[in-house]
């Protein structure tokens, strides 16, 4: 990694209260909104069988360069198969239907976009995220063919799947998992130190009584916190995790790059917003910006406490160092065990 | 507007349309609003986090 810019380092540290102010308003009110949807929680997953192994699909830029989802329907993996939101559609389409999918953003009008959007023209008007996301490209077209596609394979696939649902989801994606048929477990995002008696995280437990995981600040990485410390899984692989972009991606595709204008003074000052890292098993230039690189940083410090052990397999991006240990894809899944967990 | 009234003077300065000062600021102000808005839910990410805070947590009785 080449020495961080006083820029980008002091972006990084300001996040966490970007974060905190932006957020907080839509953590305890839609916290309230989904309270009486709540059957189920992730206490209710029988974990009884252990868990051998387990391969986190994130969505990444890989997911699709790599072919990552062909290789895995290929390999027979038979370990359990977590996707987030935003690599669900990809999944589903290539024929491989995950053991969970993990969703946790409140945002009011994206986050839906993935279980397919009915009031997509509305959602879309002024907000052009999705032409810019990294998650699934197939969605950079932003049109609404692929909006009702998307709704379409969700509702066909719905009642085979159980989501892993944040109680701060926004009420249009509790609809629409319910609507498609989906098992819905809930659980609190642990956002804050709960010994604290001003703590958000005990006001959300205040709230609806359900147990807290760490999410590090993105849905990858809290997919990651439930395999680890929900499925109690022995291996982890995490895949589609880049973090960060190939060095030949253009800036002005990357995600944050008409926001991180407010944050400069001038346009010579944003080459200093991104961060330039090789990847150790192909020698690959990658490049990232504050917002992956703070999730890097917190992923990092969740590893500190994980007791299994977690494999990189995305073959790219800026995920790696002491404590994560890099392979391809196909080495993670011919090592997977046969310890699927089950649920009651 | 000015298809229906019509002055029958000449004045002696050009008189300009400013439209309602009060109302552009004001739209201007939320324009500002929106943008900080959407550069705050992008850069701020998907969730609160906090460093140094435990993976999981169930209430004080089993964690305290």
């Amino acid at each position: 990694m080449k020495a961080m810019s006083e820029t980008f380092s002091s972006l990084v540290e300001k996040i966490p209260d970007i974060g905190r102010d932006w957020h907080h308003e839509h953590i305890i009110s839609n916290a309230n909104a989904t309270l009486r949807y709540i059957e189920k929680s992730i206490r209710d997953i029988d974990i009884s069988n252990g868990c051998e192994s387990a391969l986190v699909i994130s969505a990444g830029p890989s997911l699709h360069r790599n072919n990552v989802i062909e290789r895995i329907v290929d390999s027979g993996y038979q370990g359990v198969v977590i996707a987030i939101d935003g690599s669900l559609g990809a999944c589903l389409k290539k024929g491989l239907i995950p053991d969970y999918v993990l969703t946790l953003d409140p945002h009011p009008t994206r986050i839906v976009r993935w279980f397919g959007d009915h009031d997509f023209d509305a959602h879309t008007i002024n907000d052009n995220y999705f032409l810019r996301q990294d998650l699934d490209v197939a969605f950079r077209e932003n049109s609404k063919r692929i909006n009702d596609e998307q709704i379409e394979i969700v509702n066909r696939y719905g009642n085979q799947l159980k989501l892993i649902v944040s109680s701060t989801s926004p009420l249009n994606v509790v609809d629409r998992a319910i609507e498609a048929g989906m098992d819905l477990y809930w659980w609190n995002p642990l956002v804050d130190d709960p010994s604290d008696s001003s703590s958000l995280t005990r006001a959300l437990y205040k709230i609806n009584n359900l147990p807290c995981f760490n999410t590090g600040g993105t849905v990858g990485t809290a997919a990651w916190v439930f395999a680890e410390s929900i499925l109690k899984a022995r291996n982890i692989g995490v895949t589609g995790m880049d973090l960060g972009y190939p060095a030949t991606t253009p800036l002005n595709e990357t995600q944050t790059w008409y926001e991180l204008h407010e944050f400069v003074k001038s346009e010579d000052e944003l080459g200093k917003l991104f961060q330039h890292f090789t990847f150790p098993l192909t020698g690959e230039l990658y490049y990232t910006d504050p917002t992956y690189y703070w999730y890097r940083q917190n992923f990092f410090d969740l590893l500190e406490q994980s007791s299994g052990k977690t494999y990189n397999c995305t073959e790219g991006g800026i995920l790696f160092g002491d404590g994560i240990e890099c392979v391809e894809l196909e080495t993670f899944l011919s090592m997977s065990g046969h310890g699927k967990s089950t649920v009651n | 507007m000015s298809d229906y009234l019509k002055g029958n003077f000449d004045v002696k300065n050009p008189v300009k349309d400013v439209g309602n000062v009060k109302d552009d600021k004001t739209s201007r102000e939320k324009l500002e609003e929106k943008f900080e808005k959407a550069a705050l839910t992008s850069i701020g990410g998907s969730m609160v986090y906090v460093r140094k805070t435990k993976l999981t947590w169930d209430g004080d009785e089993s964690n305290e």
